[in-house]
């Protein structure tokens, strides 16, 4: 059970997807604009990682190894459109708001990523976990960046006013805001790193 | 009539709407491949080419197997798969027949498979030109000459980061921004100067 | 590296016998007559504007330097003043105090320091704060006050913003007597200021020369109804022209080295603001046109670099 915690806890922080590893970071900047856009983008990225990681783990040795990367983007493709189906018919306004970005999943490099990196070689309990941390920490990424730009760019976070005097900076919820931003965060969790005894994680 | 459209989308797809710089699209081999001007340049000739291909593919999929049929919700499904396998034949089919070519560009295109910029031109296309019901040749010349546009904007922000980022190599840059974060903020400042573009109208 | 005898720096040296410290104050003494007119023009506030500015980029420049455990006196080598010099030059001249300040503090980390301080620097550091000034307030950016003699004193457009275009003489736009950024509006006084610098070679005639060139000729061609109608010496007198292509296009880091190069920098400078004036969604298109061939500067100048005789190439 340690062992299975150790996996989702991993996800969270020491390989977190997006400021450890950079990957997956086209839609994270894209749709971080609004706290509620970047949860629920998140939510969905997590979903897809589940399901991939649990079908990629349980067939892993039925997929022979010159196709397995076709294979992966099968399943994974499928629970894309799983996702985008249900999002259009029951969250219509996130559907709207996240546009191109939820069907580009299937190209999100942290999904293929796991499912070759870890799901391909590790059983369907330990994958399960993984997915759950990268997901959490794809998705704490995206909630964090998005409240810095929400905050920033449009005074607000979840959509409520932080005081009336602050004129937000506009700059923030637009595309060069996003790379400044993740540029920064980058250089802090870098600084960060170099400051802990030991070392590059 | 019909030029000027294509004019307006040319611009829109490279100035206006940078596929890297305003849509985020492509970022991975952005930051990746743009150490060194060299390889920013055959990356860049290598997405164009897919770009433009896969533009004319998914075109053909979506207006001849998708819409006949009626399952336009696979859209996803059947662009991915196309997209990787046309990408893994054209691999092989270099490998097989110019050796020389393969060396250059082969690793490019290994890495383009699974390229979101790639596959985002393909669904920027069947949501802008496909899906409203128009003549099958009209959708054919847009779909070509965004997928095209996209890819020569992509290549030119490539070659212009390339360029900075060799200058970079000779910077005194504070030690946590060194690498991914500089370029992070180099990107975010050429973006800032790409907003001028903003709101061209002819 | 600063506690060396030499100083390595990359490729943009200086080659007059000035130093780099007295280079900067002499560009900055050439900018206060413009200064004196913007002040003369649009009252105190404008002077408020100016301190604010400079005292944000030394200040933000010093506590960076003592980040990085440098010397933090190295903030007063001129560079920071020019910069807020320059950034203050390019705000409308009655804005909330802490406009300048957050440009001040922009421009000096997010456009200078982060790279590594003065000789570093891939952008113009007072265009970046300006940029993102007019990006993230763009209604206070764009709120231009009249001369203060006016009748209406509050908030007028700038001639650029094409509605005001007729009113206007010559002699009021190379005067300034119309509403503007407050370092931008004086031509008389800003073409004092270039003459100084042209004089002591401090800047070369290339990049304004082809810089404002083609700013006029592509205003001839493209400016007025149908072709060769434009009027190219409205688009010389107004904007950010003359402040743009003497000033801010010629730094000394951020522009190409080789005279060919400058002549393809301004080149490029001039099409891209004349093409933002008149088509694009901004009313001034300056800053971005000098923003955007800074990027390109790198590849410019791998281009454009004297060959070396005698080697084989690869």
């Amino acid at each position: 059970m340690k062992r299975l915690f150790h996996e989702f806890l991993k996800g969270l922080f020491h390989e977190n997807p997006t400021f450890r590893l950079a990957l997956g970071l086209c839609p994270t900047l894209a749709v971080s604009t609004s706290i509620v856009n970047g949860f629920g983008m998140g939510c969905a990225a997590t979903f897809v990682l589940l399901g991939s990681n649990i079908i990629v783990s349980s067939i892993k040795n039925l997929i022979p190894g010159k196709i397995r990367i076709p294979c992966f983007i099968v399943i994974i493709a499928t629970f894309v459109t799983i996702v985008e189906l249900t999002m259009k018919a029951y969250f219509p306004e996130l559907s709207k708001s996240l546009g191109i970005f939820v069907p580009l999943i299937v190209v999100n490099c942290v999904v293929l990523g796991r499912a070759e990196a870890f799901a391909s070689k590790h059983g369907v309990a330990r994958s399960i976990f993984d997915g759950l941390g990268m997901g959490a920490g794809f998705t704490l990424a995206l909630v964090l960046i998005s409240a810095i730009r929400e905050g920033l760019g449009n005074g607000t976070l979840m959509g409520l006013v932080i005081t009336k005097g602050f004129e937000p900076a506009l700059l923030f919820i637009l595309a060069p805001g996003a790379l400044l931003v993740i540029g920064i965060l980058i250089g802090i969790v870098n600084y960060l790193t170099s400051l802990s005894p030991k070392g590059r994680g | 009539m019909e030029f000027n459209q294509l004019l307006m989308i040319a611009i829109s797809v490279i100035f206006i709407n940078n596929f890297v710089l305003s849509k985020f699209l492509g970022l991975c081999p952005f930051i990746g491949v743009s150490k060194e001007t060299r390889s920013a340049f055959c990356m860049g000739l290598a997405v164009t080419f897919v770009m433009t291909a896969s533009s004319i593919i998914t075109w053909a999929v979506y207006s001849f197997l998708l819409k006949p049929f009626h399952i336009e919700y696979l859209r996803t499904l059947s662009f991915i798969l196309v997209i990787a396998s046309f990408v893994q034949l054209i691999e092989m089919f270099i490998q097989k027949f110019s050796p020389a070519l393969y060396r250059v560009f082969g690793i490019y295109l290994a890495l383009i498979t699974t390229n979101c910029a790639v596959f985002g031109v393909a669904v920027l296309n069947s949501e802008m030109f496909l899906k409203t019901a128009g003549n099958f040749s009209k959708a054919l010349l847009f779909c070509v000459t965004q997928g095209f546009c996209a890819g020569v904007g992509f290549t030119i922000v490539l070659l212009f980061m390339s360029g900075i980022r060799e200058r970079l190599e000779l910077c005194d840059v504070p030690r946590p921004m060194k690498g991914m974060a500089i370029a992070f903020i180099v990107a975010s400042l050429m973006s800032m100067a790409f907003m001028g573009f903003a709101g061209f109208r002819f | 590296m600063p506690d060396s005898i030499f100083t390595v720096s990359p490729a943009p040296h200086i080659k007059s016998g000035l130093s780099s410290r007295k280079i900067m104050y002499l560009v900055a003494l050439s900018l206060l007559p413009a200064g004196i007119a913007g002040v003369y023009i649009f009252g105190l506030s404008s002077l408020k504007v100016i301190a604010l500015s400079i005292l944000a980029c030394i200040a933000s420049e010093a506590v960076f330097l003592k980040l990085r455990n440098k010397d933090p006196m190295v903030a007063l080598d001129g560079s920071a003043i020019l910069t807020g010099l320059l950034l203050a030059y390019n705000l409308p001249p009655e804005i909330p105090f802490w406009i300048p300040v957050i440009g001040g503090v922009v421009s000096i980390i997010i456009g200078k320091q982060i790279f590594g301080g003065l000789g570093h620097n891939i952008f113009n550091p007072a265009l970046v704060g300006r940029v993102f000034l007019q990006i993230s307030w763009p209604v206070y950016m764009t709120t231009w006050k009249n001369p203060r003699w006016a009748v209406d004193a509050v908030s007028t457009a700038t001639p650029l913003a094409r509605e005001g275009a007729a009113s206007f003489s010559y002699m009021d736009l190379f005067l300034g007597n119309h509403g503007g950024c407050m370092g931008e509006v004086c031509i008389l006084a800003l073409l004092l200021g270039a003459a100084v610098l042209l004089f002591t070679k401090i800047i070369s005639f290339h990049i304004p020369a082809s810089f404002i060139g083609a700013v006029m000729l592509f205003g001839w061609i493209f400016g007025g109804e149908g072709f060769f109608k434009g009027d190219f010496i409205f688009h010389l007198l107004t904007g950010g022209l003359v402040l743009g292509a003497f000033f801010m296009a010629t730094d000394y880091v951020t522009r190409p080295l080789t005279k060919k190069g400058k002549v393809i920098f301004g080149i490029g400078c001039g099409l891209l603001t004349i093409l933002i004036r008149l088509r694009g969604g901004y009313p001034e298109g300056v800053s971005y046109a000098i923003l955007f061939m800074n990027a390109v500067v790198p590849m410019i100048d791998r281009y454009t670099k004297t060959r070396k005789y005698g080697f084989v190439q690869g």
